[in-house]
C-alpha cells in the first residue's frame, strides 16, 4: 500500500500493545453484540477479548466491496471492523457496511427452496426440497427451451462476485438475453464517455482542486474512494460545487449549491463551454492536438450564452461564467465529475457528452486531479465454449430499440417491454439473482405484467425481495458472509486497483447456498455440466495464476494492493478518429445530434411536480430497508416538498398524502423541507414494498418505482427516472 | 486530582462529518445496544437546509469533573484508573441521578440491563489496542482517539497544531475531554445537570467556563 493512503494500520493500532496481542489471531471484542442472538448481556461487564477469531472478507451491503474484517465468536459473527489494508475503501465501513451482520442474522432470511401455491405475489408458498426445486427448475427450463427457443429466458443478476456465473450458466444454456442491474443505472454516463474519449477514464478526487458535481451525492450515496478522498481533497483546497434540485447531504457540504432545474443540466454546461470557449480558458495544446471537432463545437455552443441558460436553469449567468472561469483556472486537476447513476432524462447521454467535453476542454486528461484511467489487472479464468443453438434467433430480444445499446448490458425497460409486447420473438422464462426490478426498475405495474407474461420465473435471493415474491421459484442464496466467492478486481485512481476475494466467514445458515453450486447442480440436470466441471478454489487458483504473490496478500491481508502511479496509462482514444471526440463521427451517421443539442424539458403545470431520485447512506435501493438497524435510521420514506408548495396544496409537516403519476399512486407522509425546489418532489427508494417476507419495512412508506414512468435514454436505452410529473394531495 | 496514567480523548473535526452515522451503527453493534438507544450521535446545525450545514458527533465527553460521578449514590459510576468515566454494573442501582445529572445527554436508562448506560470509549477495544468503534469506523476520520498523556500521540499533536474548543454550558464545566475544531458550529446544546438535592459539588464544577 502507497505510503501516503490514510487509514494506514498504524495509524489504527494507535496504542503499543505487545506484538503478541496485535499478531495473535483472537482480537478484541464484545461477545454479546448481537442483541437479538444474546439478549440483556450487554453493557458495562468487562468483556473478555480472547478466543474470538479474525477473518477477512468483503462488504456486499453494496457495489463498493469495502474490506472488512469479522469477528467471530464460537461461530457466529459478532462485530465487522474495517479492514485498514484495503486503500480503495481508506480503511471504513459505513453504516451499511456496520450493519451487514443483520443480513446474515436477519430473521427474515429465505431459509429453503419455496414453491408458490396460490396467484403470483398473493404470497402462499411450499417448502420443498433443493432436489425437488432444481428438478423442477432444469425441467421448466429445458421445456422453456424447446418451446420457445434458449432466448425464450432472460436472465438478470445484480452486482455480486458471482453473477458471472449466472451469466455463464446463461451463455451454456443458450440464452444471450442476459440483463444487469445498470440499464437502470450508469449505462447514460458510460455511453457518453465511451463515445467521446473511447475509453472509459475515472476521476481522480484526492488531487482535484475543483470539483463541479451535477447530479452526483458522493456524500450520502458513497462510492469508494471517491467520497472519502472528496472530503480529504476539500479539508485541503479543493472546491467543491454541487448542481442538484435537491439539497442533499453532498450540496449542505459544499462550496456552492444551485438548485438546477431538474432537465436543464445541458443548457448549464452548452453556457459553460460558451465561455470556456470563447474566452480562450481552454487548453490549447490539448484542444488542437488531442481533440476532434473543436471548431464545430465552437460554432455550436455560440447561441447558448450565460444570459440565454440563466433562463432555462435558474442559476444567474454571472455564476455560470464564474463556474466556467473558475473551473478553467483550477485546469488540469479541475473535473466536472462523470457521475455514477445518471439514469435520469432522456437526454441523459447527451448532458454526460456535455460533461465529457468540459473535462477535454479543461485537458484535464491522464494527469493528477483530473480524469485518468485504472490500471488494469489482468486475471486468469476457466474458460468455455458457450454451445451454439440452431433455433435461436438473431439478437438479443431488446435490440434496436435504442440507437447505441450495449449488447453486453441490454435495457430492462426495453426488455420488459419486448416481453409483455412478445416481440420480436416470446419470453417466457426470467432467472434473476441478487436484483430486484421490482424496487428499481420504474413502473411496477409495468414489471407485474411482464412477470404474467411468463411461463416460469425463478429467483435466487437472500431474502424475499419484491421480485422473488413474484416469482414462482425462490431458492435461498447465502450470504456475503458464508460463502466462497472468486477473486473480484476492484478499482480505485488514487488508492490503485486492488484484488479482494471471500471466504466462509462462518458456515451457511439454513439451507442457503451459493450461486455456484445452484448452478452447477442446475447444469448438471440439463446436460450443461461440462462447463462447470471446477470448484471455486479450481476458478480462484486459475484467475491468480502466475500470481503467487497475490494468493499471499489475499491470505495475510485481506486483499491484494497494486501501487504505482495511476496517471501516464493513456495509450490513445479508440474512437473513430482516435481522438477525443468533441464531435462524435458515429453519432452523426446514426442521425444523433453529433454534438448536444439543448431541448427545454416539459413545462411541468401548475401544482404538479416532477419527481427526482437519490437516495440517503443507509439505504441501497431496495436491498437494506429490511435491515432491522438501518430500518432504525429510516423507519419509512416521506415526501419531500417545498413549504411554498405544501401551503398552497393545504399539506402540513407529517400530513399523509397521495402521489400520483399516470402509471400509479401511493401513499405517503409529507415532509415539508426547503431542501428541495419549489417544483421538485423526492422520496427515497426502497419502501413500500408488496413482499409480507419483509417484516420489518413491510407496511412502510411508499414505493417510488410504483409512481415513476418508464421513460428511457434516448441513445443507450438507460431508464431516465427524472421525467415523471406527479400530482400531490392531502388525504 | 492525582494524575491518572492515561487521560483518553477524542477530538472531532465537525468540517468532515458527512452524517453517514457508520459511527451510530457501529457502537450499537458493538455494545450491542436496544433498539432505540445510542451511545453517540450526530448533531446537526440546520435542520431545514440552508446553504450550509455542519455535521457534530458526540457521545460521553469522558469529563474530568464529571457530574454523573457526583449524583451517583452508590460509587457505580466512578472515573477508573485510566481516566474513563464508567459504569460498574453491579453496583448500579438504575436510580437514573446520573441520566439527569449529565450536561450533554449521554447517559440512558438500559432497558435491557436496568442500569445505567453511557459510551465508555470501548473499553474494551482500548485494552487491546484498538481504536473505540466510531473511530475506527469513521469514512472521514472526523475522530481523532488518543492518549493526551502522551506527547507523542496524533490526538496531542493535533491539539497543539489545531485551535480546539470545548462545548461547554456557560454555567457548568465539567471539563470534557471531547475537543472540537473552533470552527464547530454546534455550541449551545448543553443542558444544565440536575443533580439531587443531597450532593455537594466541588467549587470548580459549577465555576462558570467563560
Amino acid at each position: 500500500m502507497p505510503k501516503d493512503n490514510k487509514g494506514g494500520f498504524t495509524r489504527r493500532r494507535f496504542l503499543k500493545v505487545s506484538a503478541t496481542a496485535t499478531a495473535a489471531a483472537s482480537i478484541a471484542g464484545n461477545a454479546s453484540v448481537l442483541h437479538a442472538l444474546a439478549p440483556g448481556t450487554a453493557n458495562g461487564a468487562e468483556i473478555d477479548t480472547t478466543g474470538m477469531e479474525k477473518k477477512f472478507s468483503v462488504c456486499d451491503m453494496c457495489f463498493n466491496k469495502c474490506g472488512l474484517i469479522a469477528r467471530v465468536d464460537k461461530g457466529k459473527v459478532v462485530k465487522l471492523d474495517p479492514n485498514p489494508k484495503v486503500a480503495k475503501s481508506r480503511g471504513l465501513l459505513c453504516a451499511r457496511g456496520n450493519a451487514g451482520i443483520q443480513r446474515l442474522y436477519d430473521p427474515d432470511r429465505l431459509k429453503t427452496p419455496l414453491l408458490r401455491k396460490g396467484a403470483r405475489g398473493e404470497g402462499k408458498w411450499q417448502q420443498i426440497s433443493w432436489e425437488q426445486a432444481l428438478d423442477l427448475a432444469a425441467e421448466k427450463l429445458l421445456k422453456i427451451g424447446e418451446k420457445y427457443t434458449r432466448c425464450g429466458t432472460l436472465f438478470m443478476a445484480g452486482s455480486d462476485m458471482q453473477s458471472k456465473f449466472v451469466h455463464r450458466f446463461a451463455e451454456a444454456y443458450g440464452s444471450y438475453n442476459i440483463l444487469s442491474h445498470e440499464s437502470n443505472c450508469l449505462l447514460s454516463r458510460n455511453r457518453a464517455f465511451l463515445d467521446t474519449f473511447g475509453v472509459m477514464p475515472m476521476p481522480d478526487v484526492l488531487n482535484a482542486k475543483y470539483v463541479l458535481m451535477p447530479g452526483s451525492n458522493r456524500f450520502e450515496a458513497l462510492v469508494t474512494p471517491d467520497s472519502i478522498d472528496l472530503m480529504t481533497a476539500m479539508r485541503k483546497d479543493c472546491k467543491l460545487v454541487v448542481l442538484d434540485p435537491r439539497y442533499t447531504k453532498t450540496a449542505a457540504l459544499a462550496h456552492e449549491w444551485h438548485a438546477i432545474k431538474p432537465g436543464t443540466d445541458l443548457a448549464f454546461f452548452l453556457a459553460v463551454m460558451h465561455v470556456i470557449i470563447n474566452e480562450k480558458l481552454y487548453d490549447v495544446p490539448f484542444v488542437e492536438n488531442q481533440t476532434y471537432g473543436f471548431e464545430q463545437l465552437k460554432r455550436h455552443v455560440q447561441k447558448y450564452t450565460p444570459k440565454w441558460a440563466e433562463r432555462e436553469c435558474d442559476i444567474p449567468f454571472c455564476d455560470i461564467t464564474r463556474i466556467a472561469r473558475e473551473l478553467a483556472a483550477a485546469k488540469p486537476a479541475a473535473i466536472v465529475y462523470p457521475g455514477r447513476r445518471t439514469s435520469d432524462y432522456t437526454d441523459s447521454t447527451q448532458i454526460r457528452r456535455a460533461n465529457a467535453m468540459i473535462n477535454a476542454l479543461l485537458g484535464n486528461w491522464d494527469q493528477p486531479g483530473g480524469l485518468v484511467l485504472p490500471r488494469k489487472i489482468h486475471l486468469g479464468s476457466i474458460p468455455f465454449e458457450a454451445p451454439f443453438y440452431e433455433d435461436n434467433p438473431d439478437d438479443r430480444i431488446d435490440m434496436g430499440r435504442s440507437t447505441m445499446m450495449f449488447d453486453t448490458e441490454g435495457s430492462f425497460k426495453h426488455a420488459r417491454d419486448a416481453v409483455i409486447e412478445g416481440k420480436p420473438y416470446p419470453v417466457k422464462g426470467w432467472v434473476t439473482y441478487k436484483t430486484n426490478p421490482m424496487q428499481t426498475g420504474a413502473n411496477r405495474q409495468k414489471t407485474i405484467k411482464m412477470i404474467n407474461k411468463l411461463d416460469f420465473m425463478m429467483s435466487i435471493d437472500v431474502t424475499m425481495s419484491d421480485t422473488a415474491w413474484m416469482a414462482d421459484l425462490v431458492l435461498p442464496a447465502a450470504t456475503y458472509l458464508e460463502r466462497m466467492d472468486p477473486v473480484s478486481v476492484q478499482q480505485g485512481i488514487s488508492s490503485g486497483p486492488c484484488l479482494v476475494t471471500r471466504d466462509p466467514v462462518v458456515k451457511p445458515l439454513y439451507e442457503s447456498k451459493s450461486a455456484l453450486w445452484i448452478i452447477k447442480q442446475l447444469a448438471k440436470r440439463m446436460d450443461l455440466g461440462e462447463h462447470f466441471d471446477f470448484t471455486m478454489k479450481d476458478y480462484r487458483k486459475a484467475q491468480l495464476k502466475g500470481m503467487p504473490e497475490a494468493e499471499a496478500a489475499l491470505k495475510n491481508d485481506g486483499v491484494y494492493q497494486v501501487g504505482g502511479n495511476y496517471a501516464g496509462l493513456h495509450k490513445g482514444f479508440k474512437t473513430l478518429s482516435k481522438k477525443v471526440e468533441l464531435y462524435n463521427q458515429r453519432y452523426a451517421k446514426a442521425g444523433i445530434d453529433p454534438m448536444p443539442v439543448y431541448r427545454p424539458p416539459k413545462r411541468v403545470p401548475t401544482n404538479r411536480f416532477r419527481m427526482v431520485v437519490g437516495r440517503n447512506a443507509y439505504i441501497t435501493q431496495g436491498s437494506t430497508t429490511n435491515n432491522p438497524l438501518l430500518h432504525e435510521l429510516v423507519p419509512e420514506n416521506s415526501l419531500w416538498i417545498h413549504p411554498d408548495s405544501a401551503i398552497k396544496l393545504g399539506i402540513s409537516q407529517g400530513d399523509r398524502v397521495t402521489v400520483s403519476s399516470s402509471v400509479g399512486k401511493q401513499n405517503i407522509r409529507a415532509y415539508v423541507t426547503k431542501k428541495t425546489r419549489k417544483d421538485t418532489v423526492y422520496m427515497h427508494s426502497g419502501f413500500g414494498v408488496l413482499s409480507k417476507g419483509l417484516r420489518t419495512v413491510y407496511g412502510s412508506g411508499a414505493c417510488i418505482v410504483e409512481i415513476l414512468e418508464d421513460k428511457n435514454d434516448d441513445i443507450s436505452g438507460n431508464m431516465a427516472m427524472h421525467e415523471t410529473v406527479v400530482t400531490v394531495r392531502k388525504i | 486530582m492525582k494524575q491518572m496514567s492515561k487521560k483518553y480523548a477524542i477530538a472531532v473535526d465537525a468540517r468532515k462529518c458527512i452524517d453517514c452515522k457508520a459511527c451510530m451503527i457501529a457502537c450499537k453493534v458493538e455494545n450491542g445496544l436496544p433498539q432505540g438507544f445510542w451511545r453517540n450521535w450526530i448533531k446537526d446545525n440546520d435542520p431545514n437546509g440552508g446553504m450550509h450545514t455542519q455535521f457534530q458527533p458526540g457521545q460521553c465527553m469522558q469529563c474530568d469533573s464529571p457530574s454523573c460521578v457526583s449524583a451517583c449514590p452508590v460509587g457505580a459510576t466512578f472515573k477508573g484508573a485510566d481516566g474513563l468515566v464508567v459504569i460498574d454494573p453491579k453496583k448500579c442501582i438504575g436510580c437514573g441521578n446520573c441520566v439527569t445529572a449529565c450536561p450533554y445527554d449521554a447517559r440512558f436508562r438500559n432497558p435491557e440491563t436496568a442500569i445505567a448506560d453511557k459510551c465508555d470509549f470501548c473499553h474494551h477495544r482500548i485494552k487491546v489496542g484498538e481504536e473505540p468503534a466510531c473511530v475506527e469506523t469513521c469514512p472521514t476520520r472526523t475522530r481523532v482517539f488518543g492518549d493526551l498523556n502522551d506527547p507523542e500521540s496524533e490526538i496531542s499533536k493535533l491539539l497543539k497544531s489545531t485551535k480546539h474548543i470545548q462545548i461547554i454550558n456557560p454555567l457548568i464545566n465539567t471539563r470534557p475531554n471531547i475537543y472540537y475544531t473552533e470552527q464547530t458550529a454546534l455550541l449551545n446544546w448543553p443542558k444544565e445537570p440536575t443533580l439531587p438535592g443531597n450532593i455537594h459539588m466541588s467549587s470548580q464544577f459549577w465555576k462558570g467556563s467563560s
